[in-house]
């Protein structure tokens, strides 16, 4: 076995490094998040696409809304199909598409909240579990922004509709910041703490690689 | 290199830093009944029934928020009992805050983050039977308060909705707590990533 030795650096060399280590870790980070992410929106989406398509045959009102429901959620299920079936070959898709697709499902939602009502209409629920999935996907930014758009959205639909209570429509909105907030301290958390086992890793390997270079001792 | 560390230390170790999630979120809850409590009293004794559940939830809050910036957080059979506490005072507003009750109270939308925070931070199995438990005593308590709503398809149709989007929420946490789990041990193992085309 070659013996190496193994030479103390710089002074300045380990904070140069640590840094650029951190900035590669954060990008990896943003790519493996939303890789990671990406079943989750999707599995959300399909329980999105059933739910609403079970209750909009289950309570018809009229043939030109169910027409509509099914004609929207039909390519809703399409779309999510072609996710899934990105995910299923290991081909995570680019970043804009799953934050466009999110913004849709976003629009979707919002959509169906006007027509049904606004204040009035249960669908707003749908936010809850959509916003959850985007909190432990993307970047804070912009879950910060999806959710800041959410309740400016439906914070203004809700106050609208006549015989609305404030009271409500505030704890609704505080619930879905909620949700937002902690699926984002939770990515966080979790960032740290892998931050702290690569950090174990590195240590651990170079005490074996130190160990490895030390010379074996002489025997007579 | 394999990792080193049991599935016990693992969970321990899920309960000691995810507590700040179930701390955070019961916050929110806190801050949305508060507000609740001081914005739509119109009588005296509504304000003093707002405040009996509210105190309490404030009171464990800090006791457990202060014990983790102490470094001593709780242990997983606190944060339990703590989770069924929470669960409790949320039914407890859905009974009895004045106004609409039971199936038409609009306060269900506080299980939500609840259930998330959850499932977050306890493997899946546990997780699962909170959020079953939850959903259960939401839907025992409209039926019971209420059980005209069974007349109506519409209503129906909305407690479903409610409960399947409850469910969903709780899913995501229980699915994404088993991804973060599969993350860390990649580190150990990086030959098995999924990022991996091949």
């Amino acid at each position: 076995m070659s013996q190496t030795i193994v030479e103390k650096p710089e002074e300045a060399e380990p904070e140069q490094e640590s840094f650029m280590q951190r900035v590669r870790i954060g990008d990896a980070w943003e790519e493996e998040d939303l890789a990671f992410g990406q079943p989750v929106i999707v599995a959300v989406r399909w329980i999105m696409i059933v739910t609403a398509m079970f209750l909009a045959i289950w309570n018809v009102e009229s043939m030109a809304d169910l027409r509509l429901q099914f004609v929207a959620l039909l390519l809703l299920a399409v779309t999510n199909f072609y996710l899934q079936a990105q995910l299923l070959m290991k081909r995570p898709l680019g970043k804009h598409i799953v934050y466009a697709a999110s913004a849709v499902d976003i629009l979707i939602i919002t959509v169906l909240v006007l027509f049904q009502g606004g204040y009035d209409s249960s669908i707003y629920v749908f936010y809850l579990p959509a916003i959850a999935a985007f909190a432990v996907a993307f970047p804070r930014g912009l879950t910060a922004l999806y959710t800041a758009v959410v309740i400016m959205l439906y914070g203004m639909i809700a106050m609208v509709t006549e015989g609305a209570l404030a009271d409500v429509i505030v704890s609704r909105l505080l619930m879905i910041t909620a949700v937002a907030f902690c699926g984002s301290l939770y990515l966080k958390l979790e960032h740290e703490r892998r931050a702290e086992v690569q950090k174990r890793e590195a240590s651990f390997l170079e005490q074996i690689a130190a160990a490895t270079a030390e010379p074996l001792p002489q025997i007579d | 290199m394999r990792e080193l560390r049991t599935t016990e230390q693992e969970a321990a170790e899920d309960v000691f830093f995810g507590q700040l999630v179930i701390i955070y979120a019961r916050w929110f809850v806190v801050v949305a009944m508060t507000i609740l409590v001081l914005w739509s009293s119109t009588t005296l004794d509504q304000m003093v029934i707002g405040i009996a559940l509210v105190v309490p939830l404030i009171a464990l809050n800090f006791f457990v928020h202060g014990r983790y910036l102490m470094e001593k957080p709780a242990n997983r059979l606190l944060l339990i009992i703590l989770g069924i506490i929470d669960a409790a005072v949320i039914t407890l507003i859905v009974i009895f805050w004045p106004g609409a009750k039971g199936m038409y109270s609009q306060f269900y939308v506080f299980y939500y983050p609840i259930i998330l925070a959850f499932a977050f931070v306890f493997p899946g199995r546990l997780s699962f039977v909170y959020t079953a438990f939850t959903l259960a005593l939401y839907g025992i308590t409209c039926v019971l308060l209420t059980p005209s709503f069974l007349a109506d398809m519409a209503e129906i149709e909305r407690l479903v909705l409610r409960m399947v989007t409850m469910a969903a929420t709780g899913m995501i946490g229980i699915y994404y707590y088993r991804i973060q789990r599969q993350r860390r041990r990649q580190i150990y193992l990086p030959e098995e990533s999924v990022l991996d085309p091949a």
